[in-house]
């Protein structure tokens, strides 16, 4: 299995080559002038915009400048900011909150969602089931922002249980309802997702065969039918990682949560090409290990997935 | 090779032991925040973009801790009149070319004092282009300096800058300027002492992380915690004329900018100032009763620009159109209606903040919607060439109201005209503004310009002077040249007759189509008092209290 690891671990150079490649192409793409931006749209002489230029790596050959950034990034130097700070610190003040934040996030999609959907699934077409389906159909309807802000008016402004927004002395009871609003989304797919896997495995053969053999009931659905119908969930909640790292930016503005996803935005914005880079290059990253994770968790829950 | 049962529980450990260790990554914090003294104003800010140097920083996020931190020669009320703060006189000589400066025995933070080489050193540092400073425009008018404001031909000081010994020096202009002190309470004229610089001359990072200043505020200890505040307390030995009231101000930065986090902040108490109402708000903050709302005129003013060099604008063809499109435009309905009464229709092309401003500029019945004239002045146009295309007004789509403005400014165009009109839409604030730098736009504009000091004059000489550095329109008119110099150098009514009649040359060609004037808004929590905007439209900080 380790031998496994260390494979997937090789394949991500490469991903991240060409990711950092792509991301390179796509910034100088962007239409725009970020010196005339840095300047506040004030005159700046020739001089003073080949230095700037020169000192943000801006007026190289796009190959160039992505050999520079990748020779650099071995070394964990990703350059500065517009304002000076190191890129690196950057990242480490931003990652551990917007980790946290998606590790929450996935924890109450996780719990609840595979709960009421594999309750929904053992009792299908009850009335539970239905009702499932009405309030899922109707937490993937509303949009993400559309909860924060009301969530946030009624639980932070109005009923005061919690601190409408965050800021950056957080705390893990901050976070909790911009937890919960970004979990809402994703939990909506894992009902559905959950309930209809352990519906198709309630009828499988080796289930019949568990029931035959006299297991009782709770057995039956833990040992046989929940952990089968687990895996195509896992792969789902693992991907889910990812792109609640990447997709809290809408909760982290609402919230006013010091994130990754608000960091990426605002460089985005001023064309800081190396910060852009490196902090998509993180996120890449991780999507690269939870995948690896994902497949390692499949090899736990179904005995017949081997790695070699 | 297989997972054992002993590798499957230790991998769910693992797993478990990550996302804890994560969790208490952040956690830790929380006790050194906050310093809950009572009269300590949170306000809203946004993590400085630029060292905290005075010549550095352009921009708002920097911008107010700044001023807070430093004293200019001069310091503005909340009128934008002035009073002189570190300066005991400013002297000009007979044709206001040449100012001579006196200053008050005054102290920087550290102890040592600020003489005159703390202002020229400042200054020919934020002029020389090597150092990379980003307001050396505001150094233009000086003698020794390019168009731009840099030394010229790169030498290391400014020739018009002779300090006479350490309390006096004298300032030589390019051109006579008679409200040249106005320009001192600006944040690029603030000195800057000795212990910044390097054994290269150089400003230290260091010092642009904590800087010494002069100001009614100095940083705390804590000082500017990159993304997350900036905290000053008041400057004990600060004797100027803007003593704080308050304990201490924190600068509390929102990630990405977020107002409408900021804004339900004021409403829960957790921040005391946001000063500015963000949209999604608009409609609502002057009835909402967990907040103290603000909502005043204010410098900033919205206007757009057609250039001459557009097909069918050029001559005495485009005068005629340029006239016609601004009496289509029915402003009162557009500031009502699109931006619920937070702008003010314009009447001229200054801002009512000023002294000296007034509503009856000779001329300024042009920016009447009156859709008999604008047909008619129009058909004259097309007498002379007949239109044909399509009339579009470029926006960014990153400014809030933009979208919606021009919407209904094209359509009321559309309506009133009979020509097809429509927006043109630029992802970002500096694609659009690339594209109006190096003139490849080939559409109307818009434009807008927020003083950086307050004279009426700022609002004309940058903007529509022949060759000025904001000219997006190319506008070239010897007359307005003339009017715009001749007022600089005089003063009281006649500099106001004098502007009066350079606004009324504008009218008739229309270089831009003035708008509207932005208001300030602000909402306060209910427990702050002394809230006050000045001319920056920001609140007078050293007055607050609670």
């Amino acid at each position: 299995m380790w031998w496994y690891v260390g494979k997937r671990l090789l394949q991500a150079i490469p991903v991240f080559l060409g990711a950092t490649l792509i991301l390179f192409i796509l910034l100088k793409l962007r239409p725009g002038d970020p010196i005339l931006n840095l300047a506040g749209n004030k005159p700046v002489s020739q001089e003073v915009r080949d230095a700037l230029a020169a000192q943000y790596h801006l007026d190289d050959p796009l190959f160039v400048q992505w050999f520079q950034f990748v020779k650099s990034a071995i070394t964990f130097d990703f350059g500065e900011t517009f304002a000076g700070q190191p890129v690196f610190d950057l990242i480490k003040e931003t990652f551990p909150v917007t980790v946290t934040l998606a590790v929450m996030a996935l924890s109450i999609d996780a719990i609840l969602g595979i709960t009421l959907g594999t309750i929904a699934g053992l009792r299908r077409n009850g009335w539970f089931d239905s009702s499932m389906l009405v309030i899922s159909l109707a937490m993937l309807a509303i949009p993400i922002f559309v909860l924060g802000f009301v969530m946030q008016l009624i639980f932070g402004v109005k009923l005061g249980w919690t601190s409408p927004t965050v800021g950056s002395d957080w705390t893990i009871g901050d976070l909790i309802l911009p937890a919960i609003v970004l979990a809402i989304a994703n939990f909506a797919y894992t009902i559905r997702l959950t309930r209809t896997s352990v519906a198709e495995n309630l009828s499988a053969d080796h289930v019949r065969t568990a029931r035959a053999k006299g297991l009782s009931e709770r057995m039956v659905v833990r040992r046989h039918v929940l952990r089968n119908s687990l895996v195509p969930v896992v792969t789902y909640i693992g991907i889910n990682l990812g792109s609640l790292m990447a997709g809290a930016i809408i909760t982290e503005t609402i919230f006013n949560i010091p994130g990754v996803g608000n960091a990426a935005y605002t460089a985005i914005f001023k064309g800081e090409t190396s910060t852009v880079v490196a902090i998509v290059t993180f996120m890449v990253m991780v999507y690269v290990l939870m995948s690896l994770l994902v497949d390692l968790v499949y090899a736990v829950l179904d005995p017949r997935i081997r790695y070699a | 090779m297989r997972l054992t049962r002993r590798t499957r529980l230790a991998g769910v450990a693992l797993i478990a032991a990550a996302s804890l260790t994560l969790a208490a990554c952040g956690g830790g914090s929380d006790s050194e925040g906050g310093g809950s003294n009572d009269n300590v104003i949170t306000v809203y800010g946004t993590n400085p973009q630029n060292p905290l140097i005075p010549t550095a920083t352009n921009e708002v996020g920097g911008g107010d801790p700044l001023n807070n931190l430093f004293s200019g020669l001069t310091a503005y009320n909340s009128d934008g009149s002035i009073v002189n703060e570190v300066a005991e006189s400013i002297e000009p000589n007979e044709d206001s070319t040449v100012w001579t400066i006196k200053l008050k025995p005054w102290k920087f933070t550290d102890g040592t004092d600020v003489t005159s080489n703390s202002f020229v050193n400042a200054w020919n540092y934020g002029a020389k282009a090597e150092n990379k400073q980003l307001n050396n425009y505001f150094f233009y008018p000086i003698a020794g300096t390019d168009d731009e404001g840099y030394t010229a031909d790169g030498a290391d000081t400014i020739s018009g800058l002779k300090v006479i010994d350490d309390t006096s020096f004298t300032i030589t202009l390019k051109s006579p300027e008679s409200d040249f002190p106005l320009r001192h309470g600006y944040s690029a004229y603030f000195p800057v002492p000795d212990a910044a610089y390097d054994a290269s001359g150089k400003i230290t990072k260091e010092y642009g992380e904590a800087p010494i200043g002069n100001g009614p505020y100095k940083l705390t200890k804590a000082g500017w915690e990159r993304n997350k505040q900036i905290s000053l307390e008041p400057n004990p030995d600060y004797t100027g004329s803007h003593k704080p009231k308050n304990d201490g101000l924190v600068f509390k930065f929102y990630a990405g900018g977020g107002t409408d986090a900021a804004y339900t902040d004021v409403q829960s108490d957790n921040l005391d100032v946001l000063d500015q109402v963000p949209p999604s708000a608009l409609t609502t903050f002057e009835s909402d009763d967990q907040v103290s709302a603000f909502n005043e005129p204010g410098s900033s003013f919205s206007s757009m620009t057609i250039p001459e060099r557009l097909e069918h604008f050029s001559g005495e063809e485009g005068k005629l159109r340029r006239a016609a499109i601004s009496m289509a435009i029915n402003r009162p309905q557009v500031t009502e209606k699109i931006f619920n009464n937070a702008r003010t229709p314009a009447t001229d092309f200054t801002s009512p903040v000023l002294d000296g401003w007034t509503e009856e500029v000779p001329g300024n019945e042009v920016l009447e919607f009156n859709e008999a004239e604008a047909k008619k002045l129009w058909a004259e146009a097309d007498a002379i060439a007949p239109w044909d295309g399509s009339f579009q007004l470029a926006y960014n789509n990153d400014g809030a109201g933009n979208k919606e403005f021009v919407d209904a400014v094209t359509n009321q165009i559309k309506n009133v005209l009979g020509i097809d009109s429509s927006g043109k839409v630029y992802p970002t604030f500096d694609e659009l503004r690339k594209e109006v730098t190096d003139r490849t736009i080939k559409t109307a504009f818009r434009t807008g310009w927020q003083a950086d000091y307050p004279s009426m004059l700022n609002y004309l000489g940058p903007i529509y002077a022949t060759g000025a550095g904001s000219n997006d329109g190319d506008y070239s008119n010897k007359a307005f040249d003339k009017l715009v110099s001749d007022a600089s150098a005089a003063e009281g009514d006649e500099r106001y007759k004098l502007i009066s009649e350079a606004q009324t040359l504008l009218l008739e060609d229309l270089p831009a189509i003035p708008l509207w004037y932005q208001n300030a808004t602000a909402v306060a929590s209910k427990d702050l008092k002394g809230f006050e905007f000045n001319w920056q439209q920001k609140p007078d900080y050293y007055k607050l209290t609670k």
